[in-house]
C-alpha cells in the first residue's frame, strides 16, 4: 500500500505543525500583555517578532521535511514538486534579508 | 502612523476568531473579511492590513491543518502539486500588480468570487465520492472515512490543470488582497476537481501557509506587519479555529457548501462596494 507512508508523514507534519503554533501562540500571548502593561518596553518587541518569526518559519519547515520524507520514501516526482516550493519560499526569505531596512 | 490601543487589540482579536472559524470550515484563511474591515473600520492603510491578514492566514493554516490530520482528510500529493502553481503565481505577483491598477483587481475579484458562489451552487448536490472502495483512487486522489457515507469512501481528482490554474491565480493575487486563496481554491477543487467538500478544505488549510509564507516575509521586512495587531489577529484565529473544528465535525458537507456559496457572495458584494 501506498497510503500508509504518507499517513506517518502526515502525524509527523501536524506534530511539527502544533509545536510551531503552541511556540508562536505563547510568545506573542506573553509580547501583548507586556504591550498593553507598557508599550514602550523593549522586551515586547523582542516577544512578538521572534512570535511572529517562528509563525512563520513553521510552514517553511513543513516542507524542508516533505523533501527529507519524500527523498527517505524514493517518491521522486514528488521531492522535484517540494524542492521547487522550498526554492521559490527561499527566494522570498532572501529577497526579505536583503530588504530589511 | 497607526496607534495602538487595547479596545483596537481586542476588536482585530475578535476579528481573528471569525476568521479563524471560518478558516477551520471551509478551509479558507479568513484575510477575504479581514483586510477590508481593518482598513475600513480603523482606517489602516490597504497594504498593512494586506500584510497583518497574511499572518493569521499562516496561523490558520497550521492550527488547522495540525488538528486535522490523521483524518485522511488532507491530501498530501495534490496539496504540494497545487503549491508550486501558487508559489509560481507569487513570484509573478509583482508583474500583476503593476500591470493592473487597484480597481482593476478589485473588480475582477468581484466577479470571480460571484462566478464561483454560481458555480458552487449549480453543484450542490455533487458529492464527489465512490462507494465501491475497490476503485483506483488514481495517482492524486484518495480514500477517507466518511461519517456521512457511513463508510470508507475513494474520490479522483479530475481537471487537475483547472486545479493548477485556479492556484497559480490564487498565489498571484495572495499578496495584493492578503489572501491565503482558499476562497478561490476550495470551491473550484469540490466543484470542477471531483474533489470532495471536506477534503479540498483540508487540503487548502494546509496549502494557504505556504502561500502566504511566499510573500508575508518581504512585507514583515518593510515594516508593514504591525506586530502587536498581528499578535491580537493570531491569537484570535486560534480560538475560532477551535470553534470551527467543533461545528466542522458535526456539520454536513451540503451545509458546508452553502456557507461557502453565501461567503463568496458576501465577499463579491464588498468587493464590489470597494471597486465603485
Amino acid at each position: 500500500m501506498r497510503v500508509e507512508p504518507l499517513a506517518d508523514l502526515e502525524q509527523k507534519l501536524g506534530q511539527l505543525l502544533v509545536t510551531g503554533v503552541i511556540v508562536s501562540a505563547l510568545l506573542l500571548a506573553a509580547g501583548l500583555f507586556f504591550f498593553l502593561l507598557d508599550p514602550g518596553m523593549a522586551r515586547n518587541g523582542w516577544l512578538l517578532n521572534g512570535g511572529l518569526i517562528v509563525l512563520m518559519a513553521t510552514p517553511i519547515l513543513r516542507v524542508m521535511v516533505s523533501v527529507a520524507e519524500y527523498v527517505r520514501l524514493r517518491q521522486w516526482f514528488f521531492v522535484v514538486v517540494t524542492v521547487i516550493v522550498l526554492a521559490e519560499l527561499t527566494l522570498t526569505v532572501v529577497v526579505a534579508l536583503s530588504s530589511r531596512s | 502612523m497607526i496607534v495602538i490601543t487595547a479596545a483596537m487589540v481586542a476588536v482585530v482579536m475578535a476579528c481573528g476568531v471569525v476568521a479563524g472559524a471560518l478558516g477551520a470550515l471551509l478551509g479558507l484563511g479568513g484575510g477575504v473579511f479581514l483586510v477590508p474591515f481593518l482598513n475600513a473600520w480603523f482606517g489602516i492603510d490597504f497594504k498593512t492590513a494586506a500584510a497583518i491578514s497574511l499572518v493569521t492566514v499562516i496561523a490558520t493554516s497550521s492550527a488547522v491543518s495540525a488538528a486535522t490530520t490523521g483524518r485522511q482528510l488532507i491530501n498530501l500529493r495534490l496539496g504540494m502539486l497545487l503549491e508550486v502553481a501558487s508559489a509560481a503565481g507569487g513570484v509573478a505577483a509583482g508583474f500583476t500588480i503593476t500591470r493592473l491598477s487597484d480597481i482593476t483587481l478589485e473588480r475582477g475579484f468581484a466577479v470571480a468570487t460571484a462566478l464561483i458562489a454560481i458555480l458552487m451552487l449549480a453543484r450542490l448536490e455533487h458529492q464527489n465520492v465512490i462507494r465501491d472502495t475497490a476503485v483506483d483512487p488514481g495517482p492524486l486522489g484518495g480514500r477517507f472515512h466518511d461519517e456521512e457515507s457511513g463508510g470508507e469512501v475513494v474520490y479522483r481528482v479530475r481537471r487537475l490543470p483547472v486545479a493548477l490554474g485556479v492556484s497559480f491565480i490564487a498565489g498571484n493575487v495572495s499578496a495584493a488582497f492578503g489572501i491565503g486563496g482558499g476562497i478561490f481554491k476550495v470551491p473550484v477543487l469540490n466543484a470542477w476537481c471531483g474533489v470532495p467538500m471536506r477534503v479540498a478544505a483540508a487540503t487548502s488549510s494546509l496549502m494557504i501557509g505556504v502561500t502566504a509564507v511566499a510573500s508575508v516575509p518581504i512585507q514583515y521586512a518593510h515594516g508593514y506587519v504591525k506586530p502587536p495587531l498581528a499578535a491580537a489577529a493570531v491569537l484570535g484565529v486560534l480560538v475560532g479555529s477551535r470553534v470551527g473544528l467543533w461545528f466542522g465535525v458535526r456539520a454536513r458537507s451540503r451545509w458546508l457548501k452553502v456557507l461557502m456559496a453565501f461567503v463568496l457572495t458576501l465577499v463579491s458584494l464588498i468587493y464590489f462596494r470597494r471597486s465603485m
